[in-house]
C-alpha cells in the first residue's frame, strides 16, 4: 500500500465523527513529521534485509515523547524487526534511527538507555526478585542504600513488596511480568519497548495487566512502544496504532481512526471484524452504486479515487448491520439472507448469515433478553445505513 | 508378539540384562576383596583380611608419589580445561563466528582420533622439544583430551540458557563482561562443575598418552599400575585399583548430581 492509494476519507457531512468536535482528532492520524525535539523515536527510511529478503522496507515513523504507540500486525509483518532495530539487537541495512534527538543507528544496545519488557519476562532465574530489580541500578553504579530505596519503591508501586526475597520461578506469570515491568521502570528509561508482554498470560490476567500498563504509562509519562498481534490489546491501550504488513506501514492513526476509517481492505479486515463486499462501481442517478454478488448497493459519497467502472470493496461493520424479519421492511437498503447461526457473547449477540449468492455476513447487536430470538434457518432481511458503509480500494493480487 | 513369546521375553530379558551387568561389573569388583588380603600375593578369595596392601601403597614413595602426581596433573587439567573450554563453548554458541563449525570440529577432534595415535603423535612432537618426562607435556596432552568434554558439558547448559536474558541485560545497560560474569556464569555453574569433574576424571584415568609422554619421574598412577602389572605383579595394585575405582565412582556420582540439579532448574 503506498501513496497513490490515498485514503478515501469521506468528507460526507453526515459522518457521525465530523459532527462531534471532541472526536475530530480521531479523523486523521497524528502527523508523522513532528519536530525532532518532540520525538522520542525518529525512524527514517529504515530497511532490514535478511539474506536478501526484506523484513522491513523503507519505514519512516515518528513517536512523540510520552506517546503510547503500538506496532500491530500479523507475524512476519516486520513489527518485531522494527523493535529489534530500535533496541539495537539488530543493525539496519539502510536508514536512520534517532532516539531522543541523537543518532542511535549504530549505537551499541547497552548505550541506548532503553527499557524493554519481554514476552517470556526474561527475569534472571538465579537472582531473587530484589536482585533482579536491583540489577540495572548496579549496572549504573548506584549506591547500595539508594538501590534498596528505589527497588522497594517500585515494588510498592506494583504492590509486590512481599515477594522481594523470592525467586522468579516461585511467582505466577502475571507476577513475573509485573516484576519485569518494575525492573524496567526502576531506572527511569525515557523509552520502554514491549514485545508482546502479555502474550503468555491468560485472558483475564491480560486485561488486568493492560490497565496496569496504561496506568504506569499515564503516571510516569514515559514513551512506550508496544508490539502485539492482538488487535483488541492495540485498540485498548494505544494512543496511536501503527498497523504493519509485509515489512511496511499499512496505516497509522488513533485506534478510532483505524477502526472507523480504515484505508485498505487489510486494515479493515485486521482490526475489528468486518463484512466486505467486493464489486464494481457504477454511476447511478446522483451518486455511485456498487454491484456485487449480493446485489447493488448505494455507497457513501467518496473522493475522486473512486470512479464508475473501477473495482472497489464496501465495508460494513457487523454492529452496523440490522437483522429483521421481512415484515419489518422499512426504507433502508436491504438484502435477503438466511440465518445460519447465532452466538451469544454475554451482552452481545452475533448472527452469522448467508445471502442467496452464498456470501457470508456477520451482524452484531446488543443482547436484549426480552426480545424474540431469530431461529436458525429463518429468512431475514439484512440492512444498514448507507453512511455506515465505507468504500475501500480493491486489493491488488 | 504372541503370548508365549511375550512370557519368554518377560523372563529372559532381565536374566540377560543381569548377566551383562555382572560380566561388566565383576572384573572391577573382584579387586575389592583381593585388596583387603594379607599381602605377598594375589589371593581370591583372601584367606584373611587386612589393610596391609593399603599400608604398602601409602608408604611406598613410588605408589604414593604416582598418586599425588596423578592428582596434581588432574587438578591442573581440570582448571585449564575450564579456563579454555568455557569461553570457547560460549563463543561458539553465541557469537556468529565465521567457520564456527570448523573450529568446533577442530576442538572436538581428539575425541575422534584413536588415543594410541594421539599418544604416538604427542610423543614424536614432544621428543625433539625435549619435553618428554616433564609435567608440562602431560598437562598439555591431558588438557587437549579433556577440553572436548568441557565443551559438551557447558554447551548442554548453554543450550538451556535463554538468550533473551543476555539481551535483557544488554538493553538494561550491562557491559559484555558484566553480562558474562553476572548473568551467564552463575547459570552455568553446574555445567562447568560437571565438565571440570569430567576433565579431572579423564586425566586421572588416562594411561595411554601418559605412558608415551611420562618418564620415571613423572609417572602417574595408571602408568605405575600398568608397569607394576608388567614387571612386578605386586598385589598392591589391587589396593591401587580399589582406590582409583572408589574415587572415580565418587566423582561420577558428583557429576550425576550436578546434572540432575541443573535439570531441576
Amino acid at each position: 500500500m503506498n501513496a497513490q492509494m490515498k485514503p478515501p476519507v469521506a468528507p460526507s457531512a453526515s459522518s457521525p465523527l465530523d459532527k462531534e468536535p471532541a472526536l475530530a482528532h480521531l479523523a486523521e492520524p497524528s502527523t508523522p513529521n513532528a519536530a525532532a525535539s518532540d520525538a522520542m523515536i525518529e525512524v527514517r527510511g529504515l530497511s532490514k534485509l535478511y539474506n536478501g529478503v526484506a523484513a522491513l522496507s523503507d519505514v519512516t515513523l515518528s513517536v512523540g515523547k510520552g506517546e503510547f504507540v503500538t506496532l500491530l500486525g500479523p507475524s512476519g509483518s516486520g513489527k518485531s524487526t522494527l523493535l529489534n532495530l530500535i533496541s539495537g539487537m539488530t543493525t539496519p541495512t539502510a536508514g536512520k534511527i534517532l532516539i531522543n534527538g541523537t543518532d542511535a543507528t549504530t549505537l551499541p544496545t547497552n548505550q541506548r538507555g532503553l527499557g524493554m519488557v519481554f514476552q517470556n519476562y526474561a527475569l534472571m532465574p538465579h537472582m531473587t526478585v530484589f536482585q533482579n530489580i536491583a540489577f540495572p541500578l548496579q549496572v549504573r553504579k548506584i549506591g547500595k542504600d539508594e538501590i534498596r530505596q528505589r527497588v522497594m519503591d517500585v515494588l510498592k508501586l506494583i504492590q509486590l513488596e512481599h515477594v522481594a526475597d523470592r525467586r522468579p520461578r516461585e511467582l505466577s506469570g502475571g507476577q513475573q511480568q509485573r516484576i519485569s515491568l518494575a525492573r524496567c521502570i526502576v531506572y527511569n528509561p525515557p523509552l520502554i519497548l514491549m514485545d508482546e508482554p502479555l502474550g503468555a498470560l491468560d485472558k483475564k490476567l491480560r486485561e488486568g495487566m493492560q490497565l496496569e500498563i496504561k496506568r504506569l504509562h499515564a503516571d510516569l509519562g514515559v514513551t512506550m512502544l508496544y508490539v502485539t498481534h492482538d488487535q483488541d490489546e492495540a485498540l485498548t491501550m494505544s494512543d496511536r496504532i501503527v498497523l504493519m504488513r509485509g515489512g511496511k506501514i499499512e496505516q497509522q492513526g488513533t485506534p478510532e481512526a483505524l477502526y472507523f476509517k480504515p484505508q485498505t481492505v487489510f486494515s479493515a479486515d485486521f482490526i475489528g471484524s468486518s463484512n466486505l463486499f467486493p464489486g464494481k462501481l457504477s454511476k447511478d442517478k446522483g451518486g455511485l452504486m456498487l454491484r456485487c454478488a449480493a446485489g447493488a448497493f448505494d455507497v457513501p459519497a467518496a473522493d475522486g479515487a473512486f470512479v464508475a467502472g473501477s473495482a472497489a470493496v464496501l465495508l460494513v461493520r457487523p454492529e452496523n448491520i440490522m437483522v429483521e424479519t421481512p415484515a419489518d421492511a422499512s426504507g433502508r437498503q436491504q438484502i435477503a439472507a438466511t440465518l445460519k447461526d447465532t452466538v451469544v457473547l454475554g451482552g452481545i449477540v452475533r448472527h452469522f448469515l448467508e445471502t442467496p449468492a452464498g456470501e457470508q455476513i456477520i451482524a452484531q447487536e446488543l443482547n436484549q433478553p426480552n426480545r424474540a430470538r431469530l431461529m436458525r434457518g429463518d429468512a431475514v432481511k439484512v440492512s444498514w445505513r448507507v453512511d455506515d458503509g465505507r468504500l475501500l480500494p480493491a486489493e491488488r493480487a | 508378539m504372541t503370548r508365549p513369546l511375550r512370557t519368554a521375553a518377560v523372563f529372559f530379558v532381565p536374566v540377560v540384562a543381569w548377566a551383562c551387568y555382572l560380566f561388566l561389573l565383576l572384573p572391577s569388583v573382584i579387586v575389592f576383596p583381593i585388596s583387603f588380603g594379607t599381602g605377598g600375593e594375589f589371593e581370591f578369595p583372601p584367606r584373611a583380611f587386612s589393610l596391609e596392601l593399603y599400608r604398602q601403597f601409602f608408604t611406598d614413595a613410588a605408589w604414593w608419589g604416582a598418586m599425588t602426581q596423578s592428582l596434581m596433573i588432574a587438578l591442573m587439567t581440570a582448571l585449564a580445561t575450564t579456563v579454555l573450554g568455557l569461553p570457547a563453548a560460549y563463543a561458539l554458541q553465541r557469537a556468529s563466528l565465521p567457520g564456527a563449525g570448523l573450529i568446533n570440529g577442530f576442538i572436538m577432534g581428539p575425541l575422534l582420533v584413536p588415543v594410541i595415535v594421539l599418544g604416538l603423535g604427542l610423543y614424536l612432537q614432544f621428543a625433539p622439544w625435549n619435553l618428554l618426562n616433564r609435567d608440562v607435556s602431560l598437562f598439555l596432552s591431558h588438557t587437549m583430551l579433556a577440553v572436548p568434554f568441557m565443551m559438551i558439558s557447558v554447551g548442554a547448559s548453554l543450550r538451556h540458557l535463554d538468550p533473551t536474558l543476555e539481551n535483557a541485560a544488554l538493553i538494561m545497560g550491562a557491559s559484555k563482561p558484566a553480562i558474562f560474569f553476572k548473568v551467564v556464569l552463575p547459570q552455568l555453574k553446574a555445567g562447568i562443575a560437571a565438565g571440570a569433574l569430567f576433565a579431572f576424571l579423564i586425566s586421572f584415568d588416562e594411561v595411554i598418552v601418559a605412558y608415551f609422554v611420562t618418564g620415571p619421574e613423572t609417572q602417574t598412577l595408571p602408568v605405575k599400575m600398568y608397569s607394576a602389572m608388567r614387571w612386578e605383579l605386586s598385589p598392591v595394585i589391587a589396593a591401587a585399583s580399589t582406590l582409583v575405582t572408589v574415587f572415580s565412582i565418587l566423582l561420577a556420582i558428583g557429576i550425576m548430581m550436578l546434572q540432575r540439579k541443573e535439570k531441576q532448574q
